[in-house]
């Protein structure tokens, strides 16, 4: 609770001049309640039943300009309640977009809850904090004018409606915790059901396709179901906070019922005075209590839950440590390198190195789940290695392969990295072949919608957004997947033709066959060498690149399997994990060759 | 297209539906809420009887008791309702979020994906809330009216001039507040648009982290979806303002109704028309007549109810897939295509497709980006149904069949399959047996992995380390259970060619009993089916076997071979 008590005192404080405003009004809507009993009880006492009713009609025109100033105050404390909650909750929605997005870049992948937060707790706590201001106001102003007036009136009113008011707060306040933490789980299951519905929503076309809908049915029902027992718990706090009010706001009024006879056979009031006095208690105590346990309980508990809940969820992670750069050398240098996703997993790399200096267009191939994009977010910096270093010079820029288009118009899209002129963007648009996107759209700066494209097409949006970037290192992490071969080397004789240097992470082959060196993954065993070299080589690259799709080549097969590919002496990577290992997966795929072969 | 016209699920109002989910409790909430306003309502009198015997000379014990009594009856009420509105509101809530969650879910394909994700979270969890209170909003409001009405009555029967002052107070505010619904629901309801544009764009953001990150431009991400922020504001301020002015006008009214009462109720005293006890009772009546504070408050949220339940109703009213009552007859699987037409706005996707798969073999999709083969793959199972012409399985064309029927026919492998589900067996196996999930992970070349993995099968969804082409593995593994027709749309288009060969390997193997349609921009893979259908431009250009189609060099072309 700390951390929403001290973020909320900050934000308070900035909004010091809208809530003294908001202070100073909610004093003027005061002004009726004060007076109410009092102008009652003076009223008739002095007034009617003195039988000087003119006396009492003034009393009541003076309660009436109270109530004129009272409802102005009130007009103008709303106003002034926007002119805190709104731009409260502005900033609040600046630090859980800020949060959000941090958090998932970071982590590289979406931040869980993130869109719950934003939709729906951070309603919640401008909702609360609304109810809180006018809460505190109400009761503060209630309570105080009912006290003073009762004490006005008599004092002895005063102590015996006192003392199970103080009773009715001292149960509410020992039930705090407990509200609390109803409060609490009501907000885990919310969090809960938004990250089931957006998975499950994610995957509609999936869930259509598998027709697996029972399945998506429980996977939200499931978390509904929790929340609305957490719901049902929070209501049966409610219960609780209804008997601290019973307490605190009912029994008054009976002590009112026995005191009152007393003190008026003694002479010490007149009836005016009971009907004030009760007027105190019906109208000015009741109520602010009611406020209080209502709004406090749920309003408060609401919003120091959800905005401790929404503050630790939105800390930014700590910003990564910038890379040295060297003012010269390669673009790109990586010394004896080793990575591996956790301290007992198999290294994905390990003492690895490589240079790319400008003019290189370097193809990177092999097994999937290899460590091929591992290697470019290394290269990229968005991981560090465990050992080694990775140093760059000039820009970098990677793609990876889900494109990211925003909604925006294609102009934005595409000067997303650097700002460029229309004629600029529309030569991209050309070399990408993003001629007809731009026509359906409707030009550069019609509006884009991102679900309405192909996965290619966003393809072409990211990468025509790469090359207006400065050339340096470009990275393309199967960037070109979605795309048919033709559009595919468009793209990357794009990028070959700038200055720079242009790293593929290949999917096809032939998109090694247009590289000046290719780095083949196959085990953990990187070779590196040109595509004559490499052929020469290794079945596995020469198999894959046949043009037609049918490996023709069968004679000097057996030979190349044998020799097995470990003894090269042109491996520019020393380390090698298992050979035994590499021999027989390589003789696997020479099985699944033959059999392939016999098929044809 | 035979489309049966489903009984629209939001045929009758969606708020009186969320009234009666909230079930008996509704009922007993207006019970509760009846008793209490009814001691609420005989309190006053009780008081002024009280007060009257008092400061008379009668024997006040039997009043005090009667006030006691009706002191208690009222918090009692005030300690139930607040269990039965929450217990009623829990459980509306929860069926209107079942009921719309499966609703979206079984909505056609594109609907769904003509909305934001972000969009549709927000409907199902904060708004679903609001439209949940229906019940509750309902007989509080409808309740609420009864203290007003009923202390009216109380002044006429004290005193004819009381209760026509009260009255002539009320109307007026009664008229005022009138204004004050479309004021604020129009101010509320274009804050919930803007929310929801903020929630889609992070939602975009947060899918594209990756590129963000390398790219370094967080900072400008954070700006970009920032952007309406201002607009949300003025809203939000719009919000306020419309209840600052009813606020104003409530606070000014209500007490100015009371001491118009309190007036009149005081020169009766004097005249010696009425009691000291009438006097407290037409205060307490008039306060309660007035205490439209209560009633500012159920508007309010009856505004939200209402702009909430609009949105959901949006959805619901959106018709959604119809499935037919037919099964499938045994048969060896042979697919069809009808002359089968798909439009964009004007422009053609699919142009008149007819196309025959024959039963066992294996068909493949080839063409350039934009021809139209993955709306081909879409209409071959139903993800979308065509604007024209029709798609036969064996002889029945899907529509007819159920929903069951179909999808156990039918597997599809995209190529950036969604996994769901809670953990790695739920999301590839959805339910079936073990051993058909371990054979269809091993023909996927995905069981090596998942073997890796701490808790194998059991290992959580969320947790699961997955590059894109073991996304595609598991996804495939998914499809694999299909009974008769294996729809592959570019599903192995993130593997490298070597473990795409070993998944063909099996996959295309010609006794594997089932048929075949392949989306691929891969010449390896084209030319293990048995037949090419070269699609451009929405329209076949020719059916025949990939070596034969090869001789062409606009096919060549294709696959960016030499053309």
């Amino acid at each position: 609770m700390t951390v929403a008590g001290s973020y909320t005192r900050a934000e308070l404080w900035r909004l010091r001049r809208p809530l003294a405003g908001l202070g100073g009004w909610s004093l003027a809507e005061a002004i009726p309640a004060l007076l109410s009993g009092y102008a009652t009880a003076r009223a008739v006492d002095g007034g009617f039943l003195a039988g000087r009713p003119v006396t009492g009609l003034a009393w009541l025109g003076v309660f009436a300009l109270a109530v004129a100033a009272g409802a102005a105050g009130s007009r103008s404390a709303y106003r002034r309640l926007g002119g805190v909650v709104e731009p409260f909750r502005d900033r609040l929605v600046t630090r859980v977009v800020t949060g959000a997005v941090r958090r998932s870049v970071a982590a590289g992948r979406p931040d869980d809850g993130a869109l719950a937060r934003l939709t729906y707790q951070v309603e919640l706590v401008r909702d609360a904090l609304a109810g809180l201001l006018t809460v505190l106001r109400g009761v503060a102003v209630g309570l105080a004018a009912a006290v003073a007036g009762l004490l006005g009136l008599a004092p002895l009113l005063g102590a015996a409606v006192g003392v199970p008011l103080l009773l009715g707060l001292g149960l509410f306040f020992a039930l705090l915790p407990s509200l609390a933490a109803r409060q609490r789980a009501a907000v885990t299951a919310a969090e809960h059901l938004a990250d089931a519905a957006e998975s499950v929503l994610t995957s509609h076309r999936d869930v259509t396709a598998t027709g697996a809908r029972a399945l998506a049915d429980d996977l939200v029902a499931g978390p509904v179901a929790e929340q609305a027992r957490a719901d049902l718990a929070v209501a049966r706090g409610g219960a609780l906070r209804g008997l601290a009010l019973a307490v605190g706001g009912w029994v008054p009024l009976l002590a009112v019922l026995v005191v009152a006879p007393w003190l008026v056979r003694r002479g010490d009031i007149g009836p005016g005075a009971v009907l004030g006095a009760l007027v105190y208690v019906r109208q000015g105590l009741h109520p602010a209590l009611h406020l209080l346990v209502e709004g406090l309980a749920a309003g408060g508990l609401r919003y120091a839950v959800t905005l401790s809940h929404l503050l630790t969820a939105s800390t930014l992670p700590s910003p990564a440590v910038a890379d040295p750069t060297p003012a010269a050398g390669p673009l790109l240098r990586l010394r004896d390198v080793t990575f591996r996703y956790g301290p007992a997993a198999a290294p994905v790399l390990d003492r690895f190195s490589l240079d790319v200096r400008a003019g290189d267009h370097l193809v990177i191939a092999g097994a999937s789940g290899i460590g091929k994009s591992t290697l470019a977010a290394l290269m990229a910096g968005l991981l560090r290695p465990d050992e080694g270093t990775v140093a760059r010079s000039g820009p970098c820029v990677l793609l990876p392969q889900e494109a990211y288009v925003f909604s925006g118009t294609l102009a934005e899209n595409l000067s997303y990295l650097h700002a460029s002129t229309d004629a600029g963007l529309l030569e991209a648009v050309g070399i990408f072949g993003l001629g007809p996107v731009l026509e359906r759209l409707g030009g550069l700066h019609a509006p884009v919608d991102p679900a309405a494209l192909s996965a290619g097409e966003r393809q072409l949006i990211a990468l025509a957004r790469s090359w207006l970037a400065p050339a340096g290192l470009t990275l393309l992490d199967e960037a070109t997947c979605h795309l048919d071969p033709a559009a595919e080397e468009r793209a990357e004789r794009a990028f070959a033709a700038r200055p720079g240097a242009l790293v593929v992470i290949a999917h096809r082959m032939t998109s090694v066959r247009r590289a000046t060196r290719i780095l083949l993954f196959d085990g953990s065993r990187p070779e590196l060498g040109t595509h004559a070299e490499l052929r020469a080589r290794s079945v596995t690259c020469r198999r894959l690149s046949d043009p037609a799709g049918r490996p023709r080549d069968v004679d000097g097969l057996d030979p190349v399997l044998r020799a097995g590919l470990g003894e090269d002496p042109r491996q520019v990577v020393a380390h090698s994990a298992g050979g035994e290992g590499q021999v027989r997966r390589d003789v696997l795929d020479g099985e699944a060759l033959r059999r392939d072969l016999e098929d044809a | 297209m035979g489309q049966a016209p489903l009984p629209s699920p939001a045929g009758r109002s969606l708020l009186l539906r969320c009234v009666r989910a909230a079930g008996g409790s509704a009922v007993v909430l207006a019970l509760v809420c009846v008793t209490g306003a009814a001691a609420q309502l005989a309190l006053p009198a009780a008081l002024g009887r009280t007060v009257d015997t008092l400061l008379g000379s009668g024997s006040p014990a039997r009043w005090l008791l009667v006030t006691g009594l009706l002191i208690a009856t009222a918090a009692a009420a005030e300690v139930l309702s607040p269990l039965v509105t929450g217990a009623g509101n829990a459980r509306a809530t929860a069926w209107l979020r079942r009921t719309l969650a499966g609703h979206l879910i079984a909505l056609p394909v594109p609907v769904v994906r003509a909305h934001p994700v972000g969009d549709l979270v927000a409907r199902l969890t904060g708004q679903a809330t609001a439209a949940g209170t229906a019940a509750s909003a309902v007989v509080l409001g409808v309740t609420s009216i009864v203290p007003p009405i009923g202390s009216l009555v109380a002044l006429l029967l004290i005193d004819v001039r009381l209760g026509l002052a009260c009255a002539a107070g009320l109307l007026v505010l009664s008229l005022l507040l009138r204004r004050f619904v479309t004021d604020a629901s129009a101010a509320a309801r274009d804050y919930q648009v803007v929310q929801g544009r903020l929630a889609a764009a992070l939602a975009e953001a947060l899918g594209g982290s990756r590129t963000i990150a390398a790219a370094g431009t967080a900072g400008r991400e954070i700006d970009r979806i920032l952007r309406p922020l201002p607009e949300l504001s003025r809203h939000g301020r719009g919000t306020w303002d419309a209840l600052a002015t009813a606020a104003g006008r409530t606070s000014l009214l209500g007490p100015l109704t009371q001491i118009v009462v309190l007036a009149t109720g005081g020169l009766l005293l004097g005249a010696g028309r009425i009691t000291p006890g009438d006097l407290l009772a037409a205060t307490q009546y008039a306060a309660l007549g007035a205490g439209l504070g209560a009633i500012l408050a159920t508007l309010n949220r009856l505004i939200r109810v209402r702009t909430a339940a609009a949105r959901a109703d949006e959805l619901l009213t959106v018709p959604a897939t119809a499935h037919g009552c037919r099964t499938l007859r045994p048969g060896p699987g042979e697919l069809r295509f009808l002359r089968v037409s798909v439009r964009a706005g004007d422009r053609p996707v699919l142009d008149g497709v007819d196309l025959v798969v024959p039963a066992g073999r294996t068909v493949a999709v080839v063409g350039s980006s934009g021809a139209g083969k993955s709306t081909l793959a879409a209409v071959a199972g139903r993800l979308l149904d065509p604007d024209e012409g029709c798609v036969l399985l064996d002889g029945t064309p899907l529509p007819a069949l159920t929903s069951e029927s179909l999808r156990r026919a039918i597997g599809y492998g995209f190529e950036r399959p969604s996994l769901f589900g809670r953990t790695v067996r739920e999301a590839v196996g959805l339910g079936r047996p073990e051993a058909l999930v371990r054979a269809t992970t091993r023909t996927a070349a995905i069981d090596d992995y998942l073997d890796r993995l701490p808790h194998g099968l059991d290992t959580p969804l969320r947790a699961l380390p997955r590059s894109g082409g073991e996304n595609q593995r598991l996804g495939l593994a998914r499809a694999l259970t299909a009974e008769r027709l294996l729809i592959l749309d570019d599903a192995s288009s993130s593997l490298d060619t070597v473990t795409e060969a070993r998944i063909m390997d099996v996959l295309l193997a010609p006794d594997s009993g089932r048929t075949r349609l392949i989306v691929t921009h891969r010449p390896a893979v084209a030319a293990r089916a048995d037949l090419v259908a070269w699609l451009s431009h929405g329209r076949l250009v020719r059916v025949d076997s990939h070596d034969r189609l090869w001789a062409v060099p606009d096919y060549r072309a294709v696959f960016g071979g030499p053309a």
